[in-house]
């Protein structure tokens, strides 16, 4: 438990610092960043609503990390969050749009379905080149980001277009009113529920069934996992399977909730967001709950960034950056080598 | 056919030059996925100091400059505060990109793209079809040639390959591997810079904001794909590119048949394509997952 908490403390610190730098380059570039904490704190936590702007962004974080995770635990580098989570929204779209007039209580569970059969889809294709050629999963997902915010691009200007908007954005019809899961804040009841159930479902899961346990030695050790006769290709395929599903969900429930409807490259961080937190908790599962707070506070203050700091939406991107080319600074070696101390 | 293959021949060598500056970081031991920040921070960093000097060889070496210290800070959070090697390249990608879009809005105002003056001098009316290559374009063979006899016949070169192959002998016969790792960093980050001039200089003379496009990702995938040789990548760089291509002719001639978005995903699934072939070919030795947790 000390161990954990110094990994984060240390990732917290190493936050510190890249937003430091990033401090003392916007001032360079000219734009005035003395108030640039500030206005991250207040955006996060203090301004009004803020709480409910970091929890609005912390759930989808949340539940997309925890899938980075469990792939993770299991060896594989599946950085395809985004796109599996583009498709989780894109198959809970079409399945509101198809029964828009149906009873709400079929068609959200069904959209829901779907959008966990689209996320993991997404995701299988990578797994199976991984487990059956050997493919390497780092550029097979990245790739798959960029056809899945293409295809995204497609169906929201294409087959789900909407045909009063004005065309220059790719914006898909709007979810029917009757299906909506959350308003625009993005916390609901229904919502948080859902969140609270996948995340102890999950926390059970790759802590307590044979699949976790198995999957995280055979990401520490393949080769004892194969000799003690469970069979990896199998765990991989669940691996991304369940990585998939759940960044597929989060889309789904970030359609059905917040968004209310396709946009084209709509919440655009959200994947490399969520492999930060899950690396940042070192791959626990209720450290990740926390971090996910943590990380949707920063998500919350960069919308707020621009309108109190006059900052340029690019400024945004170079935080996020910053934070991420230091962020597993220390953190992801000391998790290895707990790992190989246990193994 | 041959103004085709001049045409596939520009677009290809962006390309391979960044593919050649991440084929031999992975040499040496590093899959820098920071090829994508480096190649637009190279575009960028050339136009402006073309637009502001008026000279383009201050501008070659501004991005020369900006590229050999972005990859420098990147071996730092690798090497010294031991980063993860992919999520580190991710984060210098975004740098890239998100830093280019400041400096540009910084420089310039709000502006989403900037015009060059001057273009990169090209071969001219007697070379027929491949009047609009520049020199970079008639230079690529010659480093593609350099670089194979750097590191298959020099006590360097093979050096720099053990530190990656196998660092534990590389450091018993007195090779600092950290040390080498900076090296091929720096000289793949000036490799970028040519392959962002080119892009941004060759034929268009402009920058604009987010340009590379995933091109840098490509050719971190051309690496893998090339096996990590520089003809190899070269080669595999140049099948990105004739895809591209193909995409873009086909567009033309069958116009609204397909949707442009199909068209713009085609080098992404070249690229898939790519990494499974060579998968297939060598086996399952997935080169990437070894070194990640050196």
């Amino acid at each position: 438990m000390t161990s954990r908490l110094l990994t984060v403390g240390r990732a917290l610190a190493f936050v510190a610092i890249a937003l430091l730098g990033c401090a003392i380059v916007f001032q360079l570039a000219g734009y005035p960043s003395a108030g640039m904490f500030g206005a991250i704190v207040a955006g996060a936590f203090i301004a009004p609503h803020a709480i409910v702007h970091t929890l609005r962004w912390a759930m989808p974080l949340f539940i997309t990390a925890v899938g980075v995770l469990v792939a993770f635990r299991c060896g594989y580098f599946n950085i395809g969050a985004q796109g599996q989570f583009y498709f989780g929204a894109i198959a809970a779209a079409f399945v509101a749009d198809a029964f828009g007039g149906g009873p709400p209580v079929f068609v959200i569970p069904l959209a829901i379905a779907a959008g966990v059969a689209g996320g993991a889809l997404w995701a299988l294709w990578p797994g199976f080149l991984r487990v059956r050629f050997g493919t390497d999963e780092v550029i097979t997902t990245l790739m798959g980001n960029f056809i899945a915010a293409l295809a995204l691009l497609y169906v929201a200007s294409g087959p789900l277009k909407d045909a009063s908007g004005s065309g220059e954005v790719a914006a898909a019809r709007p979810v029917a009113a009757a299906l909506r899961i959350a308003t625009s804040s993005g916390v609901s009841f229904t919502l948080v529920a859902i969140v609270v159930v996948i995340g102890v479902l999950m926390w059970l899961v790759v802590d307590r069934t044979a699949f976790g346990v198995l999957g995280s030695l055979a990401g520490r050790n393949p080769v004892m996992v194969v000799w003690q006769g469970a069979r990896s290709s199998r765990i991989g395929l669940a691996a991304f399977l369940f990585s998939g599903g759940l960044a597929g969900l989060a889309g789904a429930l970030e359609l059905l909730g917040p968004s209310g409807r396709l946009l084209g490259g709509f919440a655009p961080t959200l994947g490399f967001s969520a492999i930060l937190i899950a690396l940042v908790a070192g791959l626990s599962v209720p450290a990740t709950a926390v971090v996910s707070i943590f990380f949707g506070g920063l998500a919350a203050a960069s919308l707020y960034l621009p309108v109190i700091a006059g900052y340029p939406a690019a400024a945004i991107d170079i935080i996020n950056a910053a934070i991420t080319l230091l962020i597993t600074a220390r953190a992801w070696p000391s998790f290895t080598r707990r790992s190989r101390a246990a193994a | 056919m041959i103004a085709a293959l001049a045409a596939i021949l520009q677009s290809a060598t962006p390309l391979i030059y960044v593919a050649l500056g991440g084929m031999i970081a992975a040499r040496a031991g590093i899959w820098n996925l920071g090829l994508e920040g480096l190649m637009i921070a190279g575009a960028c960093a050339s136009v402006v100091g073309v637009t502001q000097s008026g000279s383009i060889a201050v501008g070659l070496a501004v991005a020369v400059v900006v590229c050999a210290l972005g990859s420098a800070l990147l071996w730092f959070v690798i090497e010294k505060l031991r980063a993860n090697p992919v999520i580190a390249g991710l984060g210098l990608s975004g740098l890239g990109l998100g830093g280019t879009d400041l400096a540009v809005q910084a420089i310039y105002g709000n502006e989403a793209s900037v015009h060059a003056p001057l273009a990169l001098p090209r071969l001219g009316p007697a070379a027929g079809d491949f009047a609009g290559c520049s020199m970079l374009v008639v230079a690529m063979p010659f480093v593609v040639a350099f670089l194979w006899v750097l590191l298959r016949r020099t006590r360097f070169g093979l050096r720099l390959s053990a530190c990656g192959e196998h660092p534990f002998a590389a450091r018993s016969v007195g090779v600092d591997p950290a040390r080498m790792r900076l090296i091929a960093l720096v000289i793949g980050g000036v490799l970028c810079a040519l392959g962002g001039a080119e892009l941004a200089l060759g034929r268009l003379q402009i920058f604009s904001v987010g340009m590379t496009a995933g091109r840098g990702y490509m050719a971190f995938a051309a690496v893998s794909f090339g096996a990590m040789n520089p003809i190899g990548s070269a080669l595999a760089a140049a099948f990105f590119a004739v895809v591209e291509y193909l995409g873009i002719k086909g567009q033309l001639a069958f116009g609204n048949a397909a949707p442009p978005e199909l068209i713009l995903s085609l080098p992404y699934l070249a690229t898939v394509l790519g990494v499974w072939l060579s998968s297939r070919i060598r086996g399952s030795a997935a080169t990437i997952s070894e070194l990640r947790e050196y």
